[in-house]
């Protein structure tokens, strides 16, 4: 039996800079098929070559046997390919239940739209999926980015004109999902398998790959150089194809050393969505923030960092410390990772020098007024060699680098003010294996220096190895806090989920 | 893209400048290209030039002030007023240039502290400013005796920079004036960690905010810096026309946004520089110039120049779809 | 000697092209307004006449670009320059001409000790023929509506005569005087304020007379008058400039009742030939030079429709 979809020959040069060559892909019906690779392996590529929205200089596409041509978008669809990407293209002005329509027809009476059956509908079709929890008639902008992603991965399956569909692509789909919405789309791959469809998964996330997919292809340099099934290999065999070379510890290796001096004391910290916080971190230490989606994680480091409003009483080496404004924060030796680096992280526009630099500017000025241009590329020349940044120059716009060296830029923008506290949203998301090493090593080295550090994030492998102790938060609630160490993950998600039914 | 095409949308701007001047030097030979004559552009642009560079500094961050104008004619009329009452000149003009500082405070707050959008904020006060002058002045032209001689003259005088044909040829004190403000707007938005943090706020304000950027002090600081800019472009109008109405610095407005938009062409990310605006200007002030002693029809004249302006963004944005 | 012949030959053609081919240029901002546009309509036309080169500059209401503009054509090298706005607002423009010894004359501008003479319609004599005609029709006795423009020196004068010619009967009594916007041209926005003012005193015979200091505010008040309803309550309308659309409700029999045209064609070929003496070595010693007026009415309004 020929493969649904077979990719033979794939290549690709741009002004004579090979970026796919000879790559190839086989996807047999029913099966979840992971495709992994760095930052530029050609993943990316060899995926708009199947979208319709490159066009190859060489490739050999075929569909179930039957040779084929993808030259547009549209020849895409009609062959039954879909695709889900990282960049949510919803409209957030409209309503769930109009996003899932937004390709077919709206349901109708007497000539105008018919909200009630609309709504109904949309209901019926998010419940098939075991989506319960959101309401079709919410407006699509009130979302979490993961509530966002179940509607848009819902609207690509069920859309009327998708009963021909019979190849799914999603590119890094759980990249902005908690564990909770991440066990839910798992759930949706395995109705489109029993269906007979073919499932293409694009992750950094090799956890998942295990657990969700029969096959896997590995690229690198544009070539795939192995293509196994999951059951013959394990992820530092990845980790291994994908980097080229060899990974003994991704995460470092925990301190032995017991904290002594008290960093941070929280004695009290609420605000709209929190309660109930009270916790200590001490110098040198990692806490971790677990939570399903929802459970204030993020919100709690931007408490902290003073970016929301709260009411608190903290003590920073035994000092009192107002969570007033993020500047205020800076000031005082905080430094801040946000959670969406594109959006709250970085100026894209602007140079690797500038983004560096932001909140450090008044130390690089004749009096914090006028600036000291020289210092600052120095500066920042320093700062991300310590990160390990590959880009061109300090004047290299930001825009262009990858995920993972944009993170780097925002890891030694943290570094330069050798904070006290670090507060980090989800280091590793949407970070390729190299650069996720290379951060992981450096959040080892600062801590060893003694900065206390807060990280939360959704993926519990990180939490898991990095931390030393984890807090868990449950709709805003301090539930549990304990140590990591010795900790599964089926536990300390077990942990997760039990403190929703006490709760 | 090739190399070639990022030059010409990062210089086509410039490029275009150096033909509209090689154009009426060319057409005009003896008396385009002539030290009086540049001066004398220098003079006419000046307060279109102070307006503009006040203006850059709300553009770098993204936002809009539609009140410069009306900012300008009201300050005019503030200090006409006060002469007319037999204040003296210093006074006048401080008055004036505090009555921007508020003004400009007035917007700040709106934008920044309050959260409208630059563009509705600026639209009110564009009207309320407009009001106001009309107001106080009784919506009359003040001018005459009530203009002391010191005011009136300051536009008039200049810097001697020796003679030509028997008669003193000066740098103009108003472009004086605007060279002073053109080097105070770069090295604040150049040199300055205000104006990097306000770079920064264009390019990404939540980004900025946490990032430590205190961002509605900032924006509101620029506000105030550009209200005070429209005030001393008015006080400028004022002294070269002798007198003030409340309607003599409306047409500032459209022309200062045309001139930052003509020098965020220049910019790879089209982010405004006040050194860009200049361009901007000059293009401008050249064309009207240039254009007026070819004899060129009045209407002709703008349609022209409005044609330009789109032509030179309509390349720069093509440029970058390419 | 060659050299002397040649620089001799050269200025003498140089002279001989002045005296034949003067280029002129007329700056205004106002050439928007039709009183205007009959002006330099008539200046060019007498200018074509005499072989002259114009160049006409509408600045489109910026005074400070009429200052640039004329410093523009001094750079030019013009023979004379024609303007028709406020001389004391233009100082710094007037100043470059003389620097350059180039004369300045005024169309309808404003006098002025720089300017070499200003040729213009009484506007004290205007205002004073249409304000005793409202005083006459209304018995001296009633309630006028004012349309007034005090920004704009030459109508701000009509005013104040109007001002004085009403206040010379107790009976009278100014109901409002209004200043208009006039960016649309000052018909749209007197029309609305004349609405408020009719809706202000809904009694028939509760305004008796509006007096315009110009036409567009005065057809503006027609228009709101005859859409109230109003139109029989016999309230007496009366402009100044006898433009066309003032004309033809003067000649309709309505409110309208009466304008003055002033003599635009000549006042601008007045201009011409003042400009032509001068530059023909006259001196002119007039400051302001009085083009008659007259008043138009139903009785002699065909004799103005037909021009």
């Amino acid at each position: 039996m020929p493969p649904l979809l077979s990719v033979q020959n794939a290549s690709k040069s741009y002004s004579g800079n090979k970026v796919l060559d000879n790559a190839w892909l086989e996807l047999a019906s029913g099966e979840a098929h992971a495709l992994m690779g760095e930052n530029g392996a050609g993943k990316s590529t060899l995926i708009k070559l199947l979208a319709g929205v490159v066009t190859p200089d060489i490739i050999d596409l075929k569909l179930n046997g039957t040779p084929i041509q993808i030259r547009s978008a549209q020849e895409a669809f009609v062959l039954g390919l879909r695709f889900i990407h990282q960049e949510l293209n919803v409209v957030p002005q409209l309503s769930v239940a109009e996003n899932l329509f937004l390709q077919s027809v709206y349901p109708k009476r007497f000539g105008l739209v018919d909200w009630r059956s609309l709504n109904k509908k949309a209901k019926t079709m998010l419940s098939g999926l075991g989506i319960e929890h959101i309401a079709p008639e919410k407006k699509m902008a009130r979302l979490s980015t993961g509530d966002k992603m179940l509607v848009k991965i819902a609207a690509a399956l069920l859309g009327e004109a998708n009963e021909t569909a019979s190849v799914f692509v999603l590119d890094e789909p759980t990249a902005a999902l908690s564990s909770e919405e991440t066990g839910r789309l798992f759930e949706l791959i395995g109705q489109l398998k029993t269906r007979g469809c073919a499932v293409l998964y694009v992750s950094h996330r090799l956890e998942e790959i295990f657990a969700l997919c029969e096959h896997v292809t590995v690229m690198r340099d544009g070539k795939t150089v192995a293509s196994k099934a999951i059951s013959e290999t394990k992820q530092s065999e990845l980790i291994e194809l994908m980097t080229g070379r060899s990974l003994q510890q991704v995460y470092g290796k925990r301190g032995e050393s017991v904290f002594q001096d008290v960093l941070l004391d929280i004695q009290r910290l609420e605000s709209q969505k929190l309660k109930g916080i009270k916790f200590k971190l001490f110098k040198g230490e990692i806490v971790g923030l677990a939570g399903l989606a929802g459970s204030g994680r993020s919100e709690l480091l931007r408490a902290i960092m003073g970016v929301d409003a709260s009411r608190h009483e903290i003590l920073l080496e035994g000092q009192p410390f107002l969570a007033s404004s993020p500047s205020s924060s800076w000031e005082q030796g905080l430094a801040f990772v946000p959670e969406e680096r594109r959006a709250e992280g970085l100026v894209l526009s602007h140079s690797v020098a500038n983004n560096v630099a932001l909140p450090h500017l008044n130390q690089m000025s004749h009096g914090g007024v006028v600036l000291k241009r020289r210092l600052q590329a120095k500066k920042a020349r320093a700062l991300t060699e310590q990160v390990r940044l590959k880009a061109r120059g300090m004047g290299q716009k930001v825009k262009e680098l990858s995920g993972g060296n944009q993170q780097k830029v925002v890891f030694a923008r943290a570094l330069a003010a050798s904070p006290r506290l670090l507060l980090l949203d989800e280091p590793g998301r949407g970070v390729d294996v190299g650069a996720k090493v290379d951060i992981y090593t450096f959040i080892r080295q600062l801590s060893q220096k003694g900065t206390g550090i807060i990280l939360a994030s959704s993926d519990l492998t990180e939490l898991l190895g990095l931390c030393d102790r984890i807090l868990i938060l449950h709709e805003g609630k301090q539930v549990a806090l304990v140590k990591a160490q010795g900790l599964s993950q089926a536990e300390l998600l077990g942990l997760c989920y039990q403190t929703k039914a006490a709760a | 893209m090739t190399r070639l095409g990022r030059l010409t949308r990062r210089f086509g701007t410039l490029l275009g400048f150096l033909i509209v001047i090689l154009f009426f030097w060319f057409n005009l030979p003896d008396t385009f290209m002539t030290a009086r004559n540049l001066l004398n552009i220098s003079q006419q642009v000046s307060m279109l030039a102070v307006v503009a560079f006040s203006m850059t500094i709300v553009m770098v961050m993204n936002d809009f002030d539609l009140s410069v104008g009306s900012m300008a004619s009201l300050a005019g009329i503030v200090a006409a007023l006060l002469f007319s009452q037999g204040s003296s000149v210093f006074l006048g003009v401080s008055a004036a240039l505090a009555v921007g500082l508020l003004g400009g405070l007035i917007n700040g707050v709106l934008v920044s502290l309050v959260g409208i959008l630059p563009f509705v904020a600026t639209l009110g006060t564009l009207t309320i400013f407009s009001g106001l002058a009309f107001f106080v002045s009784g919506g009359k032209t003040i001018f005459g005796r009530d203009i002391p001689a010191a005011f009136s003259g300051f536009a008039r005088a200049g810097l001697p920079l020796g003679t030509l044909n028997e008669r003193p040829l000066l740098l103009p004190n108003l472009t004086l004036v605007a060279l002073i403000v053109l080097f105070l707007v770069w090295l604040t938005l150049e040199h300055t960690t205000f104006g990097r943090r306000l770079y920064a706020i264009g390019g990404n304000r939540e980004a900025s905010r946490l990032a430590g950027v205190r961002v509605r002090l900032l924006r509101l600081l620029a506000f105030v810096l550009t209200g005070l800019g429209a005030a001393l472009a008015g006080l400028m109008y004022a002294s070269r026309v002798a007198s003030a109405n409340p309607t003599q610095g409306a047409g500032l407005m459209l022309d200062a946004i045309a001139a930052v938009f003509l020098g965020m062409t220049m910019s790879e990310e089209g982010e405004p520089h006040v050194l860009a605006t200049l361009v901007g200007v000059l293009i401008l002030g050249v064309l009207d110039n240039g254009l007026t002693q070819m004899q060129v029809d009045s209407y002709v004249r703008e349609m022209l120049m409005g044609g330009i302006i789109v032509a030179a963004v309509a390349s720069s944005s093509l440029g970058k779809q390419s | 000697m060659k050299r002397l012949f040649r620089l001799s030959f050269s200025l003498a053609l140089f002279i001989l092209c002045t005296a034949f081919a003067q280029t002129v240029a007329v700056v205004t901002p106002y050439l928007a307004q039709p009183g205007t546009q009959f002006m330099v309509e008539a200046f060019e036309a007498a200018a074509k006449a005499k072989g002259w080169t114009v160049n006409v500059i509408d600045t489109a209401g910026d005074v400070a670009a009429v200052i640039s503009r004329i410093e523009d054509v001094v750079t030019q090298g013009v023979d004379a320059i024609v303007i028709n706005v406020d001389p004391a607002q233009v100082a710094a423009g007037l100043a470059s001409a003389a620097d350059a010894n180039i004369p300045v004359f005024g169309m309808d501008a404003g006098t002025d000790a720089m300017l070499v003479t200003n040729v213009t319609s009484n506007g004290y004599a205007m205002a004073t023929e249409t304000s005793s005609y409202v005083v006459d029709r209304i018995g001296g006795a009633g309630r006028v509506v004012m349309f007034v423009f005090d920004a704009y020196p030459p109508v701000q004068k009509r005013g104040v005569v109007a001002d004085a010619i009403f206040g010379n009967y107790p009976d009278i009594e100014i109901v409002d005087r209004i200043t208009p916007d006039v960016s649309d041209g000052g018909i749209a926005d007197s029309r609305a304020k004349m609405e408020a003012v009719l809706a202000a005193n809904p009694d028939a015979g509760s305004i008796s007379a509006v007096w315009a200091a110009w036409d567009q505010p005065a057809l503006g008040a027609l228009q709101a008058i005859e859409d109230a309803g109003r139109g029989a309550e016999g309230i007496v309308i009366v402009g100044i400039d006898a433009n066309p659309q003032a004309l033809d409700a003067i000649r309709a029999g309505g409110n309208f009742e009466a304008s003055v045209s002033q003599d635009f064609n000549g006042i601008g070929s007045t201009t011409a030939d003042l400009v032509e003496r001068y530059l023909g070595g006259e001196t002119i010693t007039q400051a302001t030079v009085y083009v008659p007026t007259t008043l138009v009415t139903g009785a002699n309004v065909g004799d103005f429709v037909s021009q």
